[in-house]
C-alpha cells in the first residue's frame, strides 16, 4: 500500500513539476516581450546587431500556413534565414495542406492557442475579424514597423474590415487557366489565347478528349464559388448583394447555364465527374493530371504554374475564357492570402517585424520566388524582374497580372460571414445535377433558397 | 469504549479512502476535466449563439427549435445515421455470433483465428484503415478493378455512387465485429454442456438445439451487445469523415459528422452543442425502449437478484 502511495505521489509531483515548467516558459516570453522593444528597429539588417540580440531572451513565434510541399520547404528556408539574422527569434511551425487547416485553426482559436502568425484566406478573414480574434495591425503600420508604402492601396485595403487592418495581404492573384502544352501538341490543337471564349473552351475540351482520350479540364467546378463568381461577374452582376444578406444576381438562369455547361462536358467524359475528381484530389496538386500530362487544363489561381514548377516547368498560363455575349469584366485582383496576427499573441511586435521583412526584404523574396503569388510590393516585383532569377513560369505570372489588369473589374468586398456554408450549399446544388438527382432548374432554385437563408442568418 | 472504537475505524477508513482517491486521481482528473466539465459547458452552449470565437449570448431554445423546424440537413443526417444503425447492428451481431459459434468448437489454431477476427475491431475505426478502404473502394481501387474484370463496369465507383456509398461504410462497420464476437464466445462457453447432452439424447436437430437452447441462453448477452452496438453505431464519425467526407451528396453524412461540421467548419458551436444533446436524447430513448422490452425476450437463467 505504502509503495503504491509513493508511486502515486511521484506521478503527481512529476505532473506538478511539468506544469510549473510550462508556466515558467510562458512567463519568460512575456517578459522578453517587454524588453525587445529596444531591438525592435533592427529589422532587416539583423546581422550587424547579432551581438546585441544574442544576449536577449529567446522569443518563439508560432506560425501556421497551408500549402504544398514546395511552399513548406521555401517557407522553412525563409524562417531559418530570419533566425540566422535574428538569433533570439525562433519559430514553431505548423505547415499543413488546405484540407483541415481551418478546422484546426478554429479549434485552436477557441481554446485560446491560436498561433501568433497565421496565414489567412479571404474566405475566413471576415469571420475572424468580426470576432476580434485577429489583432489590428494598423498600429504597426502607423509606427513604421510594417512598411506598406510600396503596396497598392486598394489591395492593401482588402485586409481592412470595420476599419481595422486585420490581415496584411501577401500576394495578389487572379483566376487563370493553367495548361500543359504537350497535351495540346498531342491532340494537334492550338494552345488557347487570351481572346478565347467559353464556347472555345467547351470545344477545346471536346476535341482533346476525342483526339487523346484525356480530360480537357481537370477541376471540380463545384468545389467553391470562385469560378462561379467569375461567371456571375461576366454577366454583369456580383455574387452577393451589397449588404451580404442575399445573392446578388436575380436570374437563376445564370447558375443553370453554368451547371449545364459542366454536366454536358462530364457526360462526354471530357472533364472528370465528381467521383473521378475525388480520386484525382487525393493525388495532391503536384501529382495532378495537368502536371503529369493526363489532362490539358485546370482553372486555378495565377500562381499555379509557379506552384508546380518543381515537378513540371512546362506548364503555361492564360486568362480564363471570356463571355461571348458580354463585355462585363469578370476578373478581379484577388488578395492571394494574408498574414494575420492573433489577438492573444504575446509577441505581436516581433510578429509584425517579421511580416514586414517577409513582404519587403529582397533576401526573403529571393527564396520565396513568388510561390504564394505575385508579391504585393512594387519594389520587390521590380527587383524580381530585374534580378533575372525568375523562371519562365514566374515571368509569365508577372506578365499575366499586367495584362489581366485591363480585364479586371472592381475587387469584390471580402467574403461574407457564412461563406463556407454557402460554398457547401453550392457544392450540393451542382453535384445534385452532376449525379442526375435534380433538374438544373431545381438545383439553381435550391441554391438560391439555401444561400439566402445562410446569408441572412449570418449577416444580421 | 464503543465510541472510540468507531472513531478508530472511521479514521482507518478515511486513510484508506485517501489512498484510493489518490490512486484514482489520474482517472478522476481526466474524467472531470476532459469529460464532465465539457459536458456541462456544452449544455450551456446549446442555449447560446456561441460561434467559437465570440462571447456566447443566451438565446433560449432557439437552437433546438431551429434544428427541428428549419434544418433540412439535420433530418438528412438523422436519416443516414438511422439507416446505418438499423442495418449495421443486426448484421454485425449476426456475424459476430456466427463466427463465435464456429470458434466455439475445438479446432487447431483457435487462438490465432480468435485474434485475427478481433483485430479489425481494434484497428478498424482508425484513420489509417479508413484511408485504405477509401483507396480500395475508390475510383481506381482494387474493388473497382475487380468489378470491371467481372464485367460489371461502372462509371462511378461504389464510394462515388449515392446509392452504394453508405453500403461501403456499413460493410466496414460490420467487419469490426470482433468485440461482440469475444463477448458471445465467452457467453457460449458458459452454457452448461448438460443441456446439449440431454438435447442430443432426445435426438434434437441442430437448428432446434440452436433456437431452443443456444439462443435463449444467449439473450442476456445479445441484449448487452445490442445496447452497446446501438450506442456505438449512433456515434459513427471516422468512416464518413475520412472515406467520403459525408458525400456524395450527403448520402453518408453521419449525424456526428454533421455536428462536427457545424461546430468547426461553419463556426456554429452553440447549435452544434444542441445537436449533440439531441443525439444524447435519441440514444437515451433507444436504450430505455430496449430496457422496457427486455422482460419479454431476455431470458435470465435463475438467480436474478
Amino acid at each position: 500500500m505504502k509503495k503504491n502511495l509513493k508511486k502515486v505521489l511521484a506521478v503527481l509531483l512529476a505532473g506538478t513539476m511539468s506544469l510549473s515548467l510550462a508556466a515558467c516558459s510562458t512567463g519568460k516570453s512575456t517578459e522578453s516581450n517587454q524588453t525587445t522593444n529596444t531591438t525592435g528597429e533592427n529589422t532587416s539588417e539583423g546581422e550587424a546587431k547579432e551581438d546585441t540580440s544574442t544576449s536577449q531572451d529567446e522569443i518563439t513565434i508560432k506560425i501556421a500556413w497551408w500549402g504544398s510541399q514546395t511552399r513548406h520547404e521555401l517557407t522553412q528556408k525563409v524562417l531559418d534565414l530570419y533566425t540566422q539574422t535574428h538569433p533570439n527569434i525562433k519559430f514553431e511551425t505548423s505547415p499543413s495542406g488546405w484540407d483541415g487547416y481551418f478546422d484546426k485553426l478554429s479549434t485552436q482559436t477557441a481554446s485560446g492557442s491560436m498561433p501568433d502568425i497565421v496565414q489567412m484566406d479571404y474566405l475566413y478573414l471576415t469571420t475572424y475579424a468580426k470576432n476580434n480574434s485577429v489583432t489590428n495591425l494598423q498600429e504597426f503600420i502607423d509606427d513604421g514597423t510594417i512598411d506598406v508604402s510600396n503596396i497598392d492601396e486598394n489591395l492593401l485595403n482588402t485586409g481592412k474590415i470595420d476599419d481595422k487592418m486585420t490581415g496584411l495581404v501577401l500576394s495578389s492573384s487572379m483566376l487563370s487557366v493553367g495548361y500543359n502544352p504537350s497535351v495540346f501538341v498531342e491532340a494537334g490543337i492550338e494552345e488557347p489565347s487570351a481572346e478565347w471564349t467559353w464556347s472555345d473552351f467547351i470545344k477545346l475540351n471536346e476535341q482533346i478528349y476525342e483526339k487523346t482520350g484525356k480530360y480537357g479540364a481537370s477541376l471540380d467546378s463545384a468545389a467553391d464559388t470562385n469560378l462561379f463568381n467569375y461567371w456571375v461577374r461576366q454577366h454583369g452582376f456580383s455574387l452577393f448583394s451589397d449588404d451580404n444578406k442575399s445573392l446578388g444576381y436575380e436570374d437563376d438562369k445564370i447558375l443553370e447555364d453554368y451547371i449545364t455547361m459542366w454536366s454536358n462536358l462530364m457526360e462526354k467524359d471530357a472533364v472528370p465527374n465528381p467521383d473521378e475528381f475525388a480520386q484525382i484530389a487525393t493525388l495532391g496538386q503536384e501529382a495532378g493530371p495537368v502536371v503529369t500530362g493526363d489532362a490539358a487544363m485546370i482553372i486555378e489561381w495565377n500562381n499555379y504554374a509557379s506552384k508546380v514548377s518543381t515537378v513540371n516547368d512546362k506548364i503555361k498560363m492564360v486568362t480564363p475564357p471570356l463571355s461571348q455575349d458580354s463585355d462585363a469584366k469578370g476578373l478581379w485582383l484577388k488578395p492571394g492570402m494574408f498574414f494575420s496576427v492573433a489577438e492573444t499573441s504575446n509577441v505581436k511586435k516581433e510578429a509584425a517585424e517579421f511580416i514586414n521583412w517577409f513582404i519587403n526584404s529582397e533576401e526573403a523574396n529571393d527564396i520565396l520566388m513568388a510561390e504564394r503569388g505575385t508579391p504585393v510590393s512594387s519594389v520587390i516585383r521590380q527587383h524580381m524582374i530585374d534580378g533575372g532569377q525568375m523562371t519562365d513560369q514566374q515571368a509569365a505570372m508577372f506578365d499575366a497580372i499586367d495584362s489581366a489588369i485591363e480585364l479586371a473589374g472592381e475587387t469584390p468586398a471580402p467574403d461574407p460571414v457564412g461563406m463556407s456554408e454557402v460554398n457547401e450549399a453550392f457544392k450540393n446544388a451542382a453535384n445534385s445535377v452532376y449525379y442526375g438527382q435534380k433538374s438544373v432548374a431545381d438545383a439553381a432554385a435550391t441554391f438560391r433558397e439555401e444561400a439566402n437563408a445562410i446569408l441572412a442568418r449570418n449577416n444580421q | 469504549m464503543k465510541q472510540s472504537n468507531t472513531i478508530i475505524k472511521t479514521h482507518y477508513k478515511r486513510e484508506d479512502n485517501i489512498a484510493a482517491y489518490l490512486m484514482l486521481s489520474p482517472w478522476i482528473f481526466g474524467f472531470v476535466l476532459m469529460w464532465l466539465l465539457p459536458m456541462i459547458i456544452s449544455i450551456y452552449y446549446s442555449f447560446t449563439d456561441f460561434n467559437l470565437l465570440n462571447e456566447p449570448t443566451f438565446i433560449g431554445l432557439k437552437n433546438y427549435i431551429r434544428a427541428f423546424t428549419e434544418d433540412k440537413t439535420f433530418y438528412k443526417a438523422l436519416g443516414v445515421t438511422f439507416t446505418y444503425v438499423l442495418i449495421l447492428v443486426p448484421l454485425r451481431l449476426a456475424f459476430a455470433l456466427f463466427i463465435a459459434m464456429l470458434l466455439n468448437k475445438k479446432h487447431k489454431g483457435l487462438g490465432i483465428y480468435r485474434t485475427l477476427y478481433y483485430v479489425p475491431s481494434i484497428i478498424g475505426g482508425s484513420i489509417a484503415v479508413s484511408v485504405v478502404w477509401k483507396q480500395m473502394f475508390g475510383n481506381q481501387g482494387v474493388i473497382m478493378s475487380l468489378l470491371n474484370a467481372l464485367g460489371m463496369e461502372q462509371k462511378v465507383s461504389l464510394l462515388g455512387n449515392t446509392n452504394t456509398a453508405l453500403g461501403v461504410i456499413i460493410l466496414m462497420g460490420v467487419w469490426q465485429f470482433g468485440s461482440s464476437m469475444l463477448i458471445f464466445l465467452s457467453a457460449l462457453k458458459q452454457i452448461p454442456y448438460s443441456l446439449y447432452e440431454s438435447a442430443m439424447v432426445d435426438g434434437a436437430k441442430p437448428w432446434k438445439v440452436f433456437s431452443k437452447i443456444t439462443l435463449p441462453m444467449l439473450t442476456p448477452t445479445i441484449f448487452f451487445n445490442l445496447i452497446l452496438q446501438i450506442i456505438n453505431g449512433f456515434r459513427v464519425f471516422t468512416e464518413s469523415y475520412v472515406i467520403t467526407d459525408g458525400g456524395p451528396l450527403d448520402s453518408t453524412l453521419s449525424y456526428v459528422l454533421y455536428l462536427y461540421r457545424r461546430a468547426f467548419t461553419f463556426f456554429d458551436m452553440g447549435y452544434s452543442c444542441a445537436l449533440a444533446w439531441i443525439l444524447v436524447a435519441i440514444i437515451g430513448i433507444f436504450t430505455l425502449f430496449l430496457f422496457k422490452t427486455q422482460n419479454s425476450w431476455v431470458h435470465y437463467e435463475a438467480g436474478r437478484e
